[in-house]
């Protein structure tokens, strides 16, 4: 598909549509949609943004390319004055008193916020069904999942209920359900995009993703949200990403994939083989293919749940209901804590803080944690020496299609392993993107550290050649 | 004074156990082959001393400080309450 923020922006230019019509539009489609995709609709600030568009516009003043376009925002993105729940109850009524890094860089370029997206409660879960909200049903047939823990964003693109959406991806949550709904979606190298405003799921790979349904979109959303923020010291200064600089792929002569993650019997049989088939009319354009090793799927897995669950529980001991969240008074400190923490969060939350508390007490510290972490270093040495070899890594995005809703919820380790393709690339901190093509769930592009330009530029050889 | 904390109380949840599917999960990092057991730390992501931010202090706006307020869990006169007491 070609790009929506420049066909929009076109005929707002020359007065086809106004923009409070297309933003009126969105919102009534959001308000009606049965895909459980909202949290919170923004729709006077939308309304009123959209009013100034259109005066402007009126007045014969110039506006800039993302003036004016609607787009979505995860429910765990700080925007001052609206209520961000991380779709939990703890936080059921928090109001953001600022807003994030990446969203204001967005409003400054004049894109008006539509709607706050349903997704996993803190971004635990790979299904958007732990949330207070009710389950995602995903876009394409509502009976199975929207993918998590974005999930709310990526069904509202495909949907075309907002022009693009800003998800967070910590192990795969921009990537799987972009990947789930058949739309692009993006995690940069860790750094490229501030994190401040983001509510923190496990810090040392959260990062911001958009999801779109062109790499054009994609590609300008990335552009205004990168940069370094001193507010988020992990964060560095990047080039812009020019069309031109990605519109050729010369310079890709080496592809590789990990041939574990293919020749094993978790694959559903179809996604394997169009994977092959993907594989084969990337030969036949002339470049050369790799089958790389790599870690086993249950290693890597593990490697990032163990320090997701150990990130989260730290970043998550200060809802306590004493400085933030929803209060429930008990007998004395201790037990208002403990009260408070155990009626407001979910199952899989609190599955995740005890996991998390486990691998930090003594005595499983050195047995479970630095062993992570050691394993974490083996794994991003492994990428550094694959990247020597190759220019470029494609992955399925899924071992499996969308599980049906209420399935993931009875088995967590097999939604943990439903992550196996995913985790790895952020364990990494490496640019990501998943395509919708290649297989049912999609496909991931994935280059060295730093180099997102290189992604998008393989997206644009793939879209044109599978 | 050694005291065994369990996970319930280190993580301020009422009954909380660890659970099996996530045992499952420390189970394949204990057997795991690493050719170095200690973080090498290759992989951190501490800022260089030559890259701090200033150390200044920036006043919230008046909005942003009546949000904060509003976001209290418990209030009184404008402040957060907080337990007077830290047990044990």
């Amino acid at each position: 598909m070609s790009s929506q923020i420049h066909s929009i922006h076109q005929q707002l230019v020359n007065k086809d549509i106004t923009c409070t019509a297309l933003v009126q539009e969105k919102l009534d489609l959001l308000k009606q949609n049965t895909n459980n995709t909202v949290n919170a609709l923004l729709d006077t600030l939308a309304l009123d943004l959209a009013a100034k568009v259109d005066a402007k516009i009126a007045n014969g003043e110039t506006i800039g390319l993302l003036e004016g376009i609607p787009f979505g925002i995860k429910d765990v993105y700080m925007v001052q004055g609206t209520y961000t729940t991380a779709s939990s109850d703890l936080l059921k009524n928090y109001k953001s008193a600022y807003t994030a890094t990446a969203i204001q860089k967005l409003l400054d370029a004049g894109a008006i916020p539509l709607v706050k997206e349903n997704c996993d409660s803190f971004g635990h879960g790979s299904s958007s069904e732990n949330t207070i909200f009710g389950a995602v049903k995903n876009a394409i047939n509502p009976d199975l999942v929207g993918g998590g823990s974005s999930g709310g964003s990526a069904v509202n693109v495909a949907k075309d209920y907002t022009v693009f959406s800003i998800g967070g991806d910590t192990g795969g949550s921009v990537r799987q359900p972009a990947g789930y709904n058949n739309v692009y979606g993006l995690k940069p190298t860790y750094g490229r995009i501030s994190r401040y405003g983001l509510m923190a799921y496990a810090s040392s790979t959260d990062c911001v993703g958009p999801i779109a349904k062109s790499i054009e979109d994609i590609r300008i959303v990335l552009n205004v949200m990168s940069g370094k923020d001193a507010k988020d010291q992990t964060t560095y200064a990047s080039a812009e990403i020019t069309p031109d600089s990605i519109a050729n792929s010369n310079t890709i002569k080496t592809v590789g994939y990990f041939k574990n993650f293919i020749e094993n019997d978790s694959i559903d049989a179809t996604i394997k083989a169009d994977f092959l088939a993907t594989i084969e009319k990337i030969k036949a354009k002339g470049i050369a293919v790799k089958a790389l090793d790599f870690f086993e799927s249950e290693t890597l897995v593990s490697t990032y749940y163990t320090l997701a669950m150990a990130e989260t529980a730290s970043n998550l001991s200060r809802l306590d209901g004493t400085n933030y969240g929803n209060r429930i008074e008990s007998d004395n400190l201790k037990e208002t804590y403990a009260v408070t923490r155990s009626e407001n969060f979910s199952e899989e939350t609190k599955r995740r803080i005890v996991g998390g508390n486990q691998v930090l007490s003594q005595g499983f510290s050195d047995a479970i944690y630095l062993k992570g972490l050691a394993l974490r270093d083996a794994i991003a040495e492994n990428f550094e020496k694959d990247f020597s070899a190759v220019d470029i890594i494609i992955s399925p995005v899924t071992p499996n299609t969308p599980p049906k809703i209420g399935d993931s919820l009875k088995d967590p380790h097999a939604m943990y392993l439903s992550d196996a393709y995913t985790v790895g690339f952020s364990l990494g901190q490496l640019p990501t993107l998943t395509v919708p093509q290649g297989t049912a769930t999609g496909l991931q592009i994935t280059a060295a550290k730093n180099n997102d330009e290189l992604v998008l530029k393989f997206a644009n050889f793939l879209k044109d050649t599978i | 004074m050694s005291k065994i904390m369990t996970v319930d109380v280190l993580s301020s949840i009422k009954g909380a156990q660890p659970s099996e599917a996530v045992n499952k999960l420390f189970e394949v990092i204990k057997n795991a082959n690493t050719s170095n057991n200690n973080a090498s730390n290759n992989h951190n992501n501490a800022v260089s001393l030559n890259d701090l931010r200033d150390d200044v202090v920036v006043d919230s706006s008046a909005t942003e400080k009546q949000i904060i307020i509003e976001n209290f869990p418990k209030e009184k006169n404008g402040y957060l309450v907080v337990s007077k007491v830290i047990e044990e």
